[in-house]
Formats: C-alpha cells, structure tokens, sequence
C-alpha cells in the first residue's frame, strides 16, 4: 500500500500555519502564520533532505494575521493577505538579498482570506470577509491597478485560484458556492456558479490542464467538477454561450471534519486534501474502475492520520515540479509545517 | 437599567439545582480523572451575560443535560439556549463559550457549539459562525470585542460556586 513518509518538520512559527505556497523552480517553501510572518525555508544541502532551515523572516508589514501567501510565477515575488484588510507585496533585493514589502495594496473592508497570481503574472486576485473578489493588474514599478470589484458571492469569499493557463478565476465562499469569473473587453463577469455544496467551500484546485476543479468542503466532501463547453459531445446543458461546470465525482466518508485544504498535484495528478480531523488523505483516479470520463471514480490511496498530533491540518499543496513531484507539504494549528513523501511501493 | 437591552426582562433561574456529583475517584489521586460534562458545566456556567449583571447558569443558557463529552474521540459539543429567539447576543455568548474553553480544555478537544435547536431564528447563521474557526480567530484579534469576551469571562472560575450579584 502506498503510504505518507514524513520527510521533515520545520519549526518556527509562533501562532498557528495557515497556508504555505512552493517557490515555483526552486526548493523554498513558504509559510504564513497567525504569528503575522511569513517564513521562507529550504533544506539545509542538496542531498539531506530531513534538515530545513528558515533563511528568512518577512516581518512587520502586517499588523494582523497573514492568512494566504502565494509565489508570483517568476518566483520573483511574493504576495501576502492579511486580517488586517491589506495584501503585501514582497520583492527580493539580489544586492543584499533581502526581502523588503515594497506595496501595499488597500481597498478590502475587512480580513483578507486568499491572495493568488495568475499563470502569467500579469494578474493578482484577493477575496475577503466583505463577500467582494478584486482583480488586480500588475503594472511596471510595483504599481497595481484594480481592474475589477466583483461582488456577487453573498457570503465571505475564502479562497480565489487561478486556472493553470489562461485568465480565469475561481472563487469559493461560505455562501456554499464557488464561481468562475471571466472577462470580457475588461470587463470581469461571473460566467458559473457551482452550487452542490451543503456548506463553505473553504478550498479549491483546478487540475493541470484546466478543465476540472476540486473543492473542499465544511460539508466534509470534495467534489470534482469538469467544464463542458457549449455545443459539447456529452449534451451537457451551457447558458449564454458560457460553458458550464458540473459534478462529476463526490468524495464523502472520508474526512470526518470540515475540510480546509485540497491541493491537485500538476504533474502526477493525486488530489490532497486535508482537515480538522487531524488526517492528510491522497486521492488517485481509479482508471480501472473509471468507464466513462464523466464519472470517474476516485480512490483513497493513502491516508496519514494525526499528521500534525491532535491538531487541525489547515493547508497541503505539492510540490509543483517533477523535481520533488512526490512531495508535498501541510501546515497545522500546532504551528508546524511539515514535508511528506507519497511512499508507493 | 438601558430601555435598548435585547431582552429587558429575562427569567432567573434557580442555580442551587445542579450540584456537582464527586465520585470516590475523584479523591483519589492515583485514579487520573477524565474530562466530562460535569467539568465543562462548570467551566462555563458562571459566564456572563453580556447584557445581563447573571451568568449564564442563572439565564438557563448553559445547562448540564446540553453538553456532551466523547473521551475516546476528544469530541465535545455544547448546546445553549438565547433567552429569546431574536438575541443579537447569541453569536457573543457562543465566542465566549469558545474562548473559556480554548483557554481551558486540552489541545486534543475538538468543540462543536450550537444554539439549541429551535430556540434562535438565525440557528443556521449563528452555528456557522461560531464553528468556522477563521471567523473566531479573525473575531479575536479585534481588541474590542476581546475585551467585550473578556468581560464576561471575568466570572467564569466561580464555576458556580458564588453568584454574581444581581441588582
């Protein structure tokens, strides 16, 4: 059977983990915390990886905590949400090497839940308790525009993710629904909502290519949802020459407390997810079982119980190259963050 | 007294019926005492009202018969009642039974609140609310409303054994 090694555990942060996001080429992890930093680590050498060290503290842009970090696709940057109804942006100086907040983008009410860059870079997206998503553009100088205020969720918006290739958005919220937001002509518009959740919609992925999601409920259940595109071969009903996102898969019975974080590896296709029941589960499409690609059926290849002790698991992402493609990391309310490798042997 | 208090005039209830129960086990030191409904009553019953000079005990808020302890699974849940179906109250009266126990109760307790149910006309709001942790964490880096929480708190280690003076 497949199982969970734990590679490393990193210790440093002072207040619970929230989210941590993989440097996009190189081996750098970082972290966010209710402690109000962020965290940067690497393993000590190339070849022992059971040794992490913390090579940088980004401190006191925030006074609140930071709840969301992301790389931007260069991994020149960083951008960092907070409760404290701001998003920093963080830029390496490569004289000194040192990492200094150079904007602070204002305009949220309140807590910020999520930050995201776009498959390009040329985008941001934040979302937060006061129900609104914005759009960002990334203009020269560390200057952002806010293209785009997108109020339709009725409830907090929790996390916002990016498709992998091209400029769309999705929103998850604890209205229980996610929507999918385009644009048109600089126009940003609601073109989906997903509705089948029975509670927040805490967390969501989309897969390599794009046409599938996977989100993570309070309701205790992850659910796959694939695009189909108007005048599909499925039949599939769209609306105003939208395509139109619909359950394919429900993975319930797993997870026992809310989940708060999935996580759909790009390059080996498992789906991770994680929950206040301590547990860390690897999902792999059952291509046996599976007949037809519109109901696929998934398998629980691994599970890791207690992963971080007694303690809620609030965030997991892989590794996103081949490099590593068998790691991933989680973050847990004890204020750990932990690696782990899918053992398949 | 405020002519805006939510409910000017709530019922009294007589605490003096819950007494707790000590077992032989307990005074025995060599017997390790496991964490049940009677220690999270106590915990939590000499909270107070956040509009009200009486505990939680004292409103009917809180009763034993509504708290429910797993050891095995470390899962506790806690029903309580508003005094009356539209108390604007209720979300801080369930933080602040979250914060009592937060500070009080092992790491390995997983606690679920809820209103009773049928007793608040928002029942599915207020649960959703107290339950989703990053809305009680957001809620307690707001300075004010900690203090508001730390307010009621301030009676919650009578643990039953004194009343607040009511006036």
């Amino acid at each position: 059977m497949p199982h969970l090694e734990l590679v490393a555990t990193l210790e440093g942060h002072q207040d619970r983990v929230w989210q941590a996001s993989w440097h996009p080429t190189k081996t750098i992890l970082a972290t966010c915390s209710g402690d109000k930093t962020v965290r940067l680590w690497t393993p000590i050498s190339h070849d022992n990886f059971e040794q992490w060290q913390c090579i940088e503290t980004l401190e006191g842009a925030h006074k609140r905590t930071i709840r969301s970090v992301d790389w931007s696709p260069s991994g020149n940057e960083l951008a960092t949400a907070s409760f404290d109804a701001t998003t920093g942006i963080w830029e390496n100086d490569p004289r000194d090497n040192d990492w200094e907040c150079v904007a602070t983008l204002e305009g949220h009410e309140n807590e910020i839940k999520s930050v995201a860059w776009s498959s390009t870079g040329a985008l941001l997206a934040t979302c937060s308790r006061d129900k609104s998503v914005w759009i960002w553009e990334v203009e020269s100088d560390n200057d952002f525009e806010c293209l785009s205020v997108l109020q339709e969720h009725t409830q907090d918006v929790k996390m916002v993710a990016w498709h992998p290739k091209s400029e769309i958005l999705a929103s998850a919220s604890y209205d229980d629904t996610i929507k999918i937001w385009k644009e048109d002509e600089d126009d940003w518009y609601c073109a989906d909502t997903l509705e089948g959740h029975t509670s927040t919609v805490w967390s969501l992925d989309f897969n390599e290519e794009g046409d599938q999601i996977v989100s993570a409920s309070d309701d205790q259940t992850l659910r796959i949802w694939k695009m189909y595109k108007p005048d599909n071969d499925q039949g599939v009903m769209t609306h105003n020459g939208e395509a139109t996102w619909k359950t394919i898969c429900t993975l319930s019975g797993f997870h026992d407390r809310c989940i708060y974080s999935v996580s759909w590896s790009k390059v080996n296709g498992y789906i991770a997810s994680v929950s206040g029941d301590n547990s860390i589960r690897i999902f792999e499409k059952d291509t046996e079982a599976t007949v037809n690609e519109d109901e696929p059926t998934y398998k629980n290849i691994a599970t890791k119980k207690d992963a971080h002790g007694v303690y809620d698991i609030n965030g997991v992402s892989w590794f996103p190259t081949k490099l590593h493609q068998d790691w991933l990391s989680t973050v847990g309310d004890d204020g750990l963050v932990r690696i782990w490798r899918v053992v398949l042997d | 007294m405020s002519q805006n208090l939510i409910n000017a005039n709530p019922t009294i209830y007589n605490t003096k019926t819950f007494v707790r129960k000590e077992t032989e086990a307990e005074f025995d030191d060599d017997i390790e005492d496991s964490i049940d409904s009677q220690e999270i009553f106590d915990l939590i019953r000499s909270i107070s009202d956040p509009e009200h000079p009486l505990t939680l005990e004292q409103l009917n808020v809180t009763q034993f018969e509504h708290i429910e302890v797993d050891n095995q699974i470390n899962k506790i849940l806690i029903e309580f009642t508003p005094t009356i179906p539209h108390c604007s109250m209720a979300t801080l009266i369930g933080l602040c039974i979250r914060v009592r126990l937060l500070r009080s109760l092992p790491d390995r307790f997983k606690v679920d609140i809820r209103v009773r149910k049928g007793t608040h006309q928002s029942e599915g709001a207020v649960n959703k609310q107290l339950n989703d942790k990053e809305r009680v964490a957001a809620a307690l880096e707001n300075n004010h409303l900690l203090e508001v929480v730390n307010q009621c708190l301030a009676t919650a280690s009578l643990r039953g054994a004194q009343q607040v003076p009511s006036n």
